[in-house]
């Protein structure tokens, strides 16, 4: 077939799918008129808006004033309506405590145990992230055979979902899971990846960064290319080295990207859940008991539940993460100012 | 003191061959500039000049020592690229001394150099400032600081003015010919423009899909174009060109028969009666004549510039041919003008495009 009847083809295709677009387009076209020339462009503007901001009233606005109202409610009981208004009581449970230093001592000590796991949590993973998506990116921009190839490969993990991810590495990691059948075969112990504490951390810290690495890794690529390569040609007419092109030359230039990565990677780190609750439930104990899991298990799983303490520890989160969005969007705007310099 | 020769430099991408077997030799403190259209390889020269890329075939030599393998870094040469290539995140101060501190210069010899390379462009003010806050001209001196400098051997320019305006370009060109004169420094440019070429040069090399058309200085590739594509390309505006054929050779002069438009008589070329021929003539060689003689052609464009008039004319035999008069004329569009043209100053072309010498006596 000639690129000619394809077009035409492509054409009539494209005719009939816009024909009740069209349609619904010279049916709005009086009343829109109507509004324009009645209300101005302000009432316009909101018009189109509106149903956007119907949602994100009905499903975000919404449910953050419950969440604020449930915060300040005791009792078991699930209706708003059927609680009792305690004010500021559950956050004062929740920083109840002996001893700041010493998480037993607090009255609440498994939302501490979660502050502590998020906590350290997000130093290891938000470093390791960082640093294998850096040296994932150099090593994707480098001239590679199969390089888009490579790049899908490490680009795949960020596809699938949490859960997929939990499940696929719970069955590598359990105890008579791939890994360990790889060891016994090469004549190494078997190891209770999940069941020993720190091997279990430690899993929920590699699991995670293998599940998202990909996708910072493609934004410190696009980064990386932005980087015009004479500046590379001008730095070896200069007989620079390696390892100070890197240091004063890739990593200056890269880092506005590095920054947005850093601060993407710690308000994620600080929502964890989905990935590491398949693979571990939070367990051996309480070693990966996540501040994101507490939350859902005091609000939703334990059979003493507290709406109203969860709704307070969730508060507590959301004022972190915004805090990380607002640092973020200084980021982008430092960023962007430079940019238009 | 810098001598470059290449000899048989080859350059091929896969399949595709960008350059052909280039034999050139640049000698101690001239300035050569590489000049062609685009995609005629003469940035590939310049990077495989530089140690930035390597020949697939051939060696390049930098006074007589062999440095086809040899780093850029170590081949003591300076590079100012098109887009400046200047770190966007250092001061000026810091883009100048970046290349020293790799060579871990004393800081009293860095600074001394910076100082001396700022006074002599004219860029202290802006030491302190960022690539970013300069202008294009200011950026271009920077990026020539940087390569002054390191004190090289020799200096490559790639198009160094080509993000410049035209006002700023023509003061720039000057500037650097100026330069040229001070540092005495072997330089090789290139361009795409005929003109910065024209003007700068010591000697060009025309360049044509990875081959050397020619060598020779400015003047010498103005009048005595080896092939029709430099006659072409040399020279603003362009050569005309006219298909005519070899009449006869009588008393050392040959008879050219052109067609629908007479013929003349030329000194005698080594060609034969019957030939098919091109006859170049520049636009600044014809002149008006009143009556009935020279070669008539109708007028389709006047550009009236002031000081002279170009004159766009078509011949009878469909060939556009082109003039530029000195002074104002008073030639109107669809008028049919005649021109004269002085024998001595025409290029005649064989059917290969080759320059037809003159015929041996």
């Amino acid at each position: 077939m000639t690129a000619q009847a394809n077009t035409s083809i492509a054409r009539r295709a494209g005719a009939i799918i816009m024909a009740p677009v069209a349609l619904l387009a010279r049916a709005f076209d009086p009343p829109l008129r109507m509004l324009q020339k009645f209300g101005g462009t302000n009432v316009m503007a909101a018009f189109f808006l509106a149903p956007n901001m119907l949602i994100f009233g009905v499903f975000v606005l919404f449910p953050l004033a419950v969440n604020i109202a449930y915060s300040m409610t005791g009792g078991n009981a699930l209706f708003l309506t059927n609680r009792e208004f305690v004010g500021l009581d559950q956050y004062e449970r929740l920083f109840d405590c002996g001893n700041y230093l010493d998480r037993q001592t607090c009255r609440e000590d498994l939302f501490w145990t979660a502050v502590w796991n998020t906590s350290s949590f997000v130093v290891l993973q938000v470093s390791l992230m960082v640093g294998v998506a850096l040296v994932t990116a150099l090593v994707l921009n480098r001239d590679l055979k199969a390089r888009s190839f490579w790049r899908a490969v490490f680009f795949f993990p960020v596809l699938l979902s949490p859960v997929v991810v939990g499940l696929i590495w719970r069955w590598i990691l359990q105890r008579q899971g791939l890994l360990n059948f790889g060891l016994y075969e090469l004549g190494f112990e078997p190891v209770n990846w999940l069941v020993e504490r720190n091997w279990a951390f430690a899993a929920a810290v590699g699991v995670s960064v293998w599940a998202h690495v990909g996708f910072y890794a493609l934004i410190l690529l696009a980064g990386l290319q932005a980087i015009p390569k004479e500046l590379y040609e001008a730095a070896e007419m200069d007989g620079t080295k390696p390892g100070r092109v890197f240091w004063r030359i890739t990593l200056p230039l890269l880092m506005p990207n590095l920054l947005v990565v850093l601060v993407l990677t710690l308000i994620r780190a600080v929502q964890i859940f989905d990935e590491v609750y398949v693979l571990t439930g939070g367990g051996p104990g309480t070693s990966t008991l996540f501040l994101t899991q507490y939350i859902y298990e005091v609000g939703f799983a334990s059979h003493l539940r507290n709406p109203g303490l969860a709704s307070a520890a969730s508060i507590l989160m959301g004022l972190v993460l915004i805090v990380l969005t607002l640092f973020q969007l200084g980021i982008v705007r430092r960023n962007d100012r430079r940019g238009g310099k | 003191m810098s001598r470059i020769t290449l000899t048989g430099v080859s350059r091929s991408f896969g399949q595709v061959q960008v350059l052909h077997d280039i034999d050139l030799d640049i000698r101690d403190g001239e300035l050569v500039v590489f000049v062609g259209p685009s995609g005629c390889g003469k940035s590939t020269l310049l990077r495989l000049i530089a140690g930035l890329d390597r020949p697939t075939k051939g060696t390049i030599a930098i006074n007589d020592e062999d440095v086809t393998r040899v780093a850029a870094a170590d081949r003591g040469l300076a590079m100012v690229f098109q887009s400046y290539a200047l770190y966007p995140h250092m001061s000026v101060r810091q883009n100048l001394a970046f290349g020293l501190e790799n060579a871990r210069m004393p800081r009293a010899e860095i600074d001394q150099r910076i100082a001396e390379a700022a006074r002599m462009l004219e860029i202290a003010p802006y030491l302190d400032r960022r690539p970013g806050q300069l202008s294009g001209g200011q950026r271009q001196r920077v990026a020539i600081g940087r390569a002054i400098v390191r004190n090289p051997t020799a200096f490559l320019l790639d198009e160094p003015l080509s993000n410049l305006d035209a006002e700023l370009r023509i003061s720039t060109r000057a500037e650097l010919a100026a330069l040229h004169e001070r540092l005495s420094a072997t330089m090789i440019y290139v361009t795409h423009d005929q003109t910065e070429a024209m003007t700068l040069a010591d000697r060009i090399v025309v360049l044509r899909a990875g081959r050397i058309e020619q060598v020779g200085t400015p003047l010498e590739l103005y009048n005595r174009p080896a092939n029709l594509f430099v006659a072409g390309f040399i020279g603003a505006p362009r050569m005309n060109f006219l298909p005519a054929e070899i009449g006869g050779t009588k008393d050392g002069r040959t008879r050219l028969d052109l067609e629908g438009a007479g013929s003349l008589e030329v000194e005698a070329v080594a060609a034969s009666p019957g030939d098919e021929v091109t006859l170049g003539l520049r636009p600044h060689q014809l002149r008006l004549v009143d009556g009935g003689e020279g070669m008539a052609a109708e007028v389709s464009l006047v550009e009236a510039l002031g000081s002279e008039t170009v004159v766009h004319t078509r011949m009878e035999g469909g060939e556009s041919l082109l003039a530029v008069l000195s002074g104002q004329h008073q030639v109107e569009a669809g008028e049919t003008v005649r021109f004269s043209l002085d024998s001595t100053d025409l290029h005649l072309f064989d059917s290969d495009g080759v320059r037809l010498q003159p015929a041996a006596n």
